[in-house]
């Protein structure tokens, strides 16, 4: 028996250690997913603790067939769009139509230099509706079929929040990029 | 725009692949210690519970069909007096033409894991885990945040293809939508039980003629059982109705009158009613027309075949037994209220509730070697009564969806089956019930 098979056998024994010992393992990496598609450290903090939750929950329901890792993101991703959801009508409709468009700039740009932790705070920075679309998208690997399914909005807002999330970070990492370069200059 | 939007996503998807921050401690102090109740659900368990089912509907059909197959209409023993020895006779609206075996040949009748795991890495103990260093690392360059824009250390992307050395994939696969399966499932409040019992059986007397009392002194309850199927319907958390259909057989042995075989050669009266045996549940007819009954020491036969008529010793009537056992089935509806008092692994439930029971089989018989033989048939029965009963059941959860039941049931028969010796004759029958409940 492999060993995140008796982990996962202990911690469905209700054995705390074995509990623990999994958490170790992943909550660095998820904590990361939920920092990406949360707005506040509050709300990421909350998202990964429901997210284990119900990972131990449903412990039972992992059929050792896929990935154990690529099963807790999934989770993991899943609760972030539940507090989506449920946080949705905080948000003003348009709250997000407000936001100034940037102009879009030429692809030519360098991107060296530029770490996981600032894309994380780029990323961050985005309107809430274009950081869900965006992470669903481009890092999940989602359709816009299925994130119009998950976020509730149709395929068409899904496209452009898409669009609009990418002109943002394009002209965010340029100027962030630039930023950097001077520092390195000076 | 396409071209350039697929860039800027590979930049953060591979930019923030494998990225780790450490979670505060706190994280995991408000994740609560978590214990499974219960296992996976077992489908041998459920396998099991139907076959309960079906194994129970299945006996009781059989048991119900046989005894009415061997009922007043079914094979009979008869006596032929010219072959001097038993004989068995066959179902025949005329009794005149019934065909004889030999007496000997009657008697001798009868249940890839692709996660990257060193296997070299051994599993360290909790208290001693080491925080890789790279997630520190990253903590500490958390502060390089575009907003807060502070200085900058640690490896930067060089290139977007060369980016941390790895490939670049526009999606991975095992990353579909895990959608509301995690949620929990509304809960179904039927749930199907089958219970079966033995059960003892006797009769309260609510009269006080020495008569009753005689009877009842004569009467031995015989073995009796119940069971069936039963569904069950939750009202709340501690309330639920059930109802369902059973089928219970209740007996009693009635001492002191013998019989013999052989009498119908003196039978001028082709064997309708010749004897009638008073008995607290009703009066017994004879249909047999070769049965002779005599009470030993009691008035308690009707009959105009006296001993002062036909000594069976005179006449070479061959006795058969000195008793006589009265059969009754009912099929029941019950309708039975739960509340549960505890509702733990092991549940308590209070169960109290009536019944309409209605009479399908009325059969006495009495024994000969093993065999039955016919009798007649008890008159004056209510082909339907009301009974209450009054429980406690034991649940034991083996499973969300499945638990054994245990439930000792007191039943008293509100109305008597008869009240043919003047005195009211209320039956009480008292069964611990055992079984499996399925919760669908």
């Amino acid at each position: 028996m492999s060993e995140i098979k008796k982990i996962i056998k202990g911690c469905l024994a209700g054995n705390r250690r074995d509990q623990e010992l999994l958490y170790r393992r992943h909550a660095a990496k998820l904590y990361a997913v939920c920092l990406q598609y949360s707005g506040n450290d509050d709300e990421a903090r909350d998202i990964l603790q429901e997210g284990f939750i119900k990972i131990f929950e449903n412990l039972d329901h992992y059929k050792h067939e896929g990935s154990f890792e690529g099963w807790i993101r999934r989770i993991t991703v899943n609760t972030a769009l539940e507090k989506f959801r449920s946080r949705h009508n905080l948000y003003r409709v348009d709250d997000i139509d407000m936001i100034q468009e940037p102009d879009a700039e030429p692809d030519n740009q360098d991107y060296a230099g530029l770490e996981a932790n600032d894309l994380l705070g780029i990323i961050r920075e985005l309107p809430t509706k274009y950081r869900m679309v965006f992470n669903l998208y481009a890092i999940e690997g989602y359709s816009h079929k299925e994130i119009s399914k998950m976020v509730n909005i149709s395929e068409g807002t899904s496209k452009s929040n898409l669009s609009r999330a990418r002109v943002i970070l394009q002209r965010r990492v340029g100027s962030y990029t630039g930023i950097k370069k001077r520092v390195a200059n000076e | 725009m396409n071209e350039k939007g697929a860039n800027i996503d590979l930049v953060f998807r591979n930019g923030l692949k494998d990225f780790e921050v450490l979670p505060p401690p706190e994280v995991w102090d408000g994740i609560r210690p978590f214990v499974k109740i219960r296992p996976r659900p077992f489908i041998f368990l459920r396998v099991a519970a139907v076959i309960t089912v079906l194994l129970t509907v299945s006996f009781f059909t059989y048991r119900w069909s046989r005894e009415l197959s061997t009922g007043p209409a079914g094979s009979v023993f008869a006596f032929n007096m010219e072959a001097s020895s038993p004989v068995i006779s066959q179902p025949d609206n005329n009794p005149q033409n019934l065909p004889t075996i030999k007496y000997n040949q009657i008697k001798n009748s009868p249940d890839v894991l692709t996660d990257v795991v060193d296997p070299t890495t051994t599993l360290p103990e909790i208290e001693t885990i080491a925080i890789p260093e790279e997630v520190i690392y990253i903590q500490e360059t958390k502060s390089l945040s575009i907003t807060k824009n502070e200085t900058l250390r640690g490896p930067f992307l060089t290139s977007l293809n060369t980016s941390q050395g790895n490939s670049i994939k526009i999606k991975e696969p095992d990353l579909q939508y895990f959608p509301e399966n995690i949620t929990t499932k509304p809960k179904n409040r039927w749930s199907i039980a089958a219970l079966a019992s033995p059960t003892y059986y006797s009769s309260f007397n609510s009269g006080s003629d020495g008569l009753s009392k005689q009877l009842m002194e004569s009467e031995q309850p015989l073995f009796s059982y119940s069971g069936g199927v039963a569904f069950s319907y939750k009202i709340s958390k501690r309330f639920s109705i059930q109802s369902g259909l059973y089928y219970s057989a209740l007996g009693q042995k009635v001492e002191g009158i013998n019989s013999f075989s052989g009498f119908k050669p003196y039978d001028n009266t082709k064997g309708v009613d010749n004897f009638k045996v008073l008995t607290i549940n009703g009066t017994i007819h004879t249909s047999n027309p070769d049965v002779f009954l005599i009470a030993d020491g009691s008035d308690r036969i009707l009959t105009d075949f006296t001993n002062d008529v036909i000594d069976p010793k005179k006449a070479s009537l061959q006795p058969i037994n000195s008793s006589l056992n009265q059969n009754f089935s009912y099929l029941e509806l019950p309708v039975v209220l739960r509340y549960k008092i505890v509702d733990k692994t092991i549940g308590i439930n209070l169960i109290g509730g009536l019944s309409y029971n209605l009479l399908v089989n009325n059969l006495v018989y009495t024994t000969l070697d093993g065999n039955r033989y016919p009798i007649g048939d008890t008159k004056g029965l209510k082909p339907l009564s009301l009974s209450s009963s009054l429980g406690m059941g034991m649940e034991y959860n083996l499973s969300s969806k499945l638990s054994l039941n245990l439930e000792p049931t007191f039943r008293y028969y509100l109305n008597p089956f008869s009240v043919t010796t003047g005195s009211y004759i209320h039956p009480y029958s008292f069964g611990i019930f055992s079984g499996l409940s399925y919760k669908f």
